[in-house]
């Protein structure tokens, strides 16, 4: 790691050192219970019956044949379910329509649940589901996603400042780029265990947030937030799928209503999660630089096409990101949505950054070939002074410091400036950049953390944060235990429970940011109030600090990423041997976790730059490629070396830990850089991914 | 659903013939995941697992007789010297798991026209046998495809085992796809050559309708290959032979690969295979 800028040592050490997860040997040993592992002696099992139409009515439900199954406890369709609240005032992320699940005949899309069983064994309640009889009145859908469409919406009115259809320069770059429909596919799936007992509903949940998930459930069902209870310790993966809920959460919920005093469990099929939990929109940009010969901007143009539904809006604001990445006089970014008879969108890592760093990161590429420039000195060249979005200043921006030095590990320098220079047998060999870029999002407030003493000096630290394989629970325990000048095993971390204090959804990579420095504000309150040596059962609580984000900067986070890209001169085939990333987020409290965030978020990159693609067969509105055997993701034998570094960035305007988000940034840009190295081994520029073997068709001389 | 369990290869017949509608199941590698999916509902399972004969192997009359149960591990491991194209696309299929659980006989059960293991088959010259309580017959491998899931094999057979005939040169088998491993080929090939008999066999898989041969390339191939001496072919003629086999495939266009890719990619293949069988010819290790 290089020093940008000394700051005070932490009082302990704890903070930037790389403890091993808190909670790893109870996950290895199999005593981490996840929501659907749960052991109820009243359990029950809840399979949905999704529609076979895209858009259209439920004309009649036959239930005899499934309600005369054995086992079966409960058949729940929109004539008999439990009702929710048709006013129900939901958190603003949460999407209605896709939540009032069984409140009426009407179908939105494909997949949609249109019934379901409660039964005494999964079996039971699977056998019974296909036992449930359908007639649908048809209607004509529409789930072809275009950006040559007619009737393309305009979301928000396009950010404009000069006038880009005035920029000049005789360097133009106007081209098309394309990201596919991508599922998020944690390894955990969304599961719930739910169970009314006629008062109040407790829920085990994988969840990225227990209060948001009490608060939605509360709204919809009409009762007061304290009669439910949401448990949601650990969560394996989410990557934005399990911040707004989804209708399997509200099926579960509703089966629970139905059949009182049992615990009804419900976990989405690998094949559910590719019609029931959202997805990230395909984007087609439409990119346009305009520059000098010596690659200066003077304007940038970027236009995002984005799939949203009919049943809600989604956005996947792939235009944002450009807004403040290059120094141009003239720029104009915009949405365009097409409204599909499909399922609602969703979060998936880093919304809008990710797709929306391909197009214009590999037009930067296309800009350098064009002006005969390194792709590096393209950038540097067009770096911003103020943040050419708002005009603020940036609190710190380290970009062109994570390109030099990534240059410096990668090895940069012996880069062949023509592409398809390099040739090693059978393969093509060339290296590519790209920048990263991920915005500090405002932590939402409200978080507020308790800081006990137990006695003998050890602590035990409550909020209800989620920690969904981030490494919030030992990063927590670090801040505590730094601040509280104890060593970490004096620290006990609560997490992932409604009945502790408020926490904030994890989301936006605002985790530690929010959570922890709230935490850091309850041990420095604690021992504000209760000194060195405090009684037991002291306390202290603290709320979110105010200053936490100041509105006076431009924050950002930054990377750059590196990759070498071998294709192969007789088939096409394309691997990966190389990827190195340089990233500047503010101060890492975990070294160990940090790095499975950069690393994890790269390898994802990968995976969006090799394999990943949903194919939805507009005819039927279904993903056609739902399960493993043909949605890919890449694996150990896909990834070679890949190695996650960072800057010792310190900015302390951010906040009081001098933390920025790391959970999202790692997987902006790696695409780009892999289509760019790509370009630079064979001289053929593929501006869509996934890359496929037939694109390099023309370089290997088919 | 009935679940037929018999422990004995005559049971098993039996109970075929009894139930002809009932699916076979061994791994499950296909027919759990077609159920899973809900893509069918069959009123019956035939399960082989507890049948011993199925899983057995052995040197019969000039072939390697593999017994349709033996896992694709098994098969790597123990009979991979006696059948080494259809050992080597063994290897290939999916993950060590699916390998553990998966097997030929589930394959031609199955009859995808991506299985990994039927270009080895028509290569080689296997037979495959069917049995049922009406007797056993042997059709090669080259007469048993009919369509995308659709064989010869009779409602009342079962797939019993395949015959690989003692290899008599070398054997080759290469697959393509977007990545090394946990992959559906784009295509497939395979190349069995007879030294003494100075024959070549074809097997091409994920480029048609069924696994194909190729005919033409076959006996182009049995002209000008060096028998004696093992040379490397000619450019013109490895791009001839490569031709021939591109031009005995019937790809479609998919999500997996365009036709022109895949046309592409096999004469890549068929050229590749060439030269290692000529490598290994050179090198005595016939």
């Amino acid at each position: 790691m290089s020093t940008t800028s000394e700051r005070p040592a932490a009082r302990t050490g704890a903070i930037g050192a790389g403890p091993r997860r808190v909670e790893g040997p109870a996950k290895v040993a199999g005593t981490a219970a996840y929501a659907y592992e749960y052991r109820a002696a009243d359990a029950a099992y809840l399979a949905p019956v999704q529609a076979t139409i895209a858009r259209g009515r439920v004309a009649a439900v036959d239930t005899a044949a499934a309600e005369a199954a054995e086992g079966v406890l409960a058949v729940l369709w929109h004539g008999n379910a439990p009702r929710l609240r048709t006013d129900a005032e939901l958190p603003g992320l949460q999407q209605p329509g896709e939540l009032h699940v069984l409140q009426s005949a009407e179908v939105h899309y494909r997949g949609q649940p249109v019934a379901a069983v409660v039964a005494e064994t999964f079996e039971a309640a699977q056998h019974a589901a296909a036992l449930v009889t359908l007639t649908y009145e048809q209607l004509p859908h529409d789930a072809e996603f275009s950006a040559g469409r007619t009737d393309l919406a305009t979301p928000k009115e396009d950010h404009r400042q000069g006038d880009v259809k005035a920029a000049e320069g005789e360097v133009v770059v106007d081209q098309t780029y394309t990201t596919p429909m991508q599922h998020n596919n944690p390894m955990e799936p969304h599961s719930t265990m739910a169970r009314w007992d006629g008062e109040a509903i407790t829920l085990h949940e994988s969840t990225q947030g227990a209060h948001m998930v009490r608060e939605t459930v509360a709204e919809l069902l009409g009762l007061e937030q304290g009669r439910v209870r949401v448990v949601a310790p650990y969560v394996g993966g989410g990557f934005g799928s399990k911040g707004p809920l989804h209708a399997p959460t509200v099926l579960a919920v509703l089966g629970a209503r139905a059949v009182p005093h049992r615990s009804v469990k419900l976990a989405a099929t690998r094949r559910q999660m590719f019609s029931l939990v959202g997805y990230r929109s395909p984007t087609v940009q439409r990119v346009r630089l305009r520059a000098d010969a010596q690659g200066r901007l003077s304007g940038i143009d970027v236009t995002a096409t984005v799939q949203s539904a009919r049943l809600g809006d989604f956005i996947e604001e792939a235009a944002g990101p450009a807004k403040s990445m290059y120094a141009a006089p003239n720029r104009r970014m915009g949405h365009r949505a097409a409204r599909l008879d499909v399922p609602v969108p969703t979060w998936m890592r880093a919304p809008g950054e990710c797709p929306g760093m391909f197009g214009p990161e590999v037009a930067m590429d296309e800009l350098a070939v064009a002006c005969g420039l390194d792709p590096i000195e393209a950038r540097v060249r067009n770096e911003p002074e103020r943040d050419p979005a708002t005009g603020k200043p940036f609190s710190t921006r380290n970009l062109i410091a994570c390109l030099r030095e990534g240059a410096d590990r990668f090895g940069w320098a012996d880069r062949p400036a023509e592409p398809g220079a390099r040739r090693e047998g059978e393969w093509l060999v060339g290296t590519g950049v790209a920048a990263s870029f991920y915005p500090v999002v405002p932590p939402v407030g409200g978080s507020r953390a308790l800081v006990r003493h137990a006695g003998d000096g050890r602590y035990v630290v409550s909020l209800a944060a989620a920690d969904i394989g981030t490494g919030a629970w030992t990063a927590l325990t670090q801040v505590a235990a730094d601040v509280l000048g104890v060593p970490l095993e004096h620290v006990e971390v609560r997490l992932g429970d409604s009945a502790l204090p408020l926490a904030s959804l994890a989301g936006g990579s605002t985790g530690m940011m929010s959570w922890g420095s709230t935490v850091h504000a309850a041990a420095t309150a604690f021992r504000r109030l209760h000194g060195d040596d405090p009684a037991p059962g002291a306390e202290a609580a603290a709320d979110l600090p105010e200053v936490a984000h100041r509105d006076d900067y431009a924050m950002h986070a930054y990377g750059a990423q590196f990759a070498e890209v071998r294709v192969n001169t007789d088939t096409g085939e394309i691997r990966v041997p190389r990827l190195l990333g340089v990233f500047a987020a503010g101060r890492i409290v975990n070294a160990r976790t940090a790095r499975s965030q950069f690393v994890g978020g790269m390898t994802m990159g990968l995976s969006m730059a090799l394999h990943e693609e949903s194919v939805l067969d507009a005819r039927f509105g279904h993903v056609v490629n739902a399960d493993f055997a043909e949605y890919h993701i890449a694996a150990n034998a896909d990834v070679a070396d890949i190695q996650a570094h960072w800057i010792d960035e310190h900015d302390p305007l951010v906040n009081p830990l001098g933390a920025k988000g790391i959970g999202e940034i790692g997987i902006v840009g790696t695409a780009a850089a892999v289509a760019n190295a790509a370009y630079h081994a064979t001289g053929v520029r593929v501006r869509r991914v996934p890359l496929r073997l037939d694109d390099f068709l023309d370089a290997v001389g088919a | 659903m009935d679940f037929l369990s018999p422990d004995t290869w005559a049971g098993a017949l039996a109970a075929k013939a009894a139930r002809p509608e009932a699916v076979p199941v061994m791994g499950g590698t296909d027919v759990m995941v077609e159920l899973n999916l809900g893509r069918r509902r069959p009123h019956a399972l035939l399960d082989l697992t507890r049948v011993p004969e199925l899983a057995r192997w052995g040197a019969e009359d000039g072939y390697t007789r593999v017994g349709a149960g033996v896992s694709y591990t098994r098969l790597v491991e123990r009979v991979g010297s006696r059948a080494p194209a259809l050992a080597a696309a063994a290897r290939s299929v999916a993950s060590p798991q699916i390998r553990n659980r998966g097997s030929v006989g589930g394959n031609l059960g199955g009859a995808s026209p991506a299985g990994d293991c039927h270009p080895p088959l028509l290569a080689a010259g296997a037979l495959v046998e069917l049995a049922s309580a009406a007797g056993v017959r042997r059709v090669p491998a080259s007469e048993f495809y009919l369509g995308p899931g659709r064989t010869v094999r009779r409602e009342d057979e079962l797939v019993a085992a395949v015959l690989v005939p003692e290899p008599r040169g070398p054997q080759v088998f290469a697959k393509v796809g977007p990545r090394n491993a946990m992959v559906i080929a784009v295509v497939s090939f395979a190349l069995a050559l007879d030294v003494a008999a100075r024959r070549a066999g074809t097997g091409i898989g994920s480029a048609g309708p069924t696994p194909l041969r190729a005919r033409a390339a076959e006996e182009f191939l049995a002209r000008e290959f060096d028998w004696a001496g093992g040379a490397d072919p000619s450019p013109e003629a490895a791009r001839r032979f490569g031709d021939l086999v591109a031009g005995a495939a019937r790809p479609i266009d998919d999500v997996r690969g365009s036709a022109a890719y895949r046309r592409h990619a096999l004469a890549v293949l068929a050229r590749r295979a060439w030269a290692r069988c000529a490598a290994e010819v050179r090198g005595g290790g016939v």
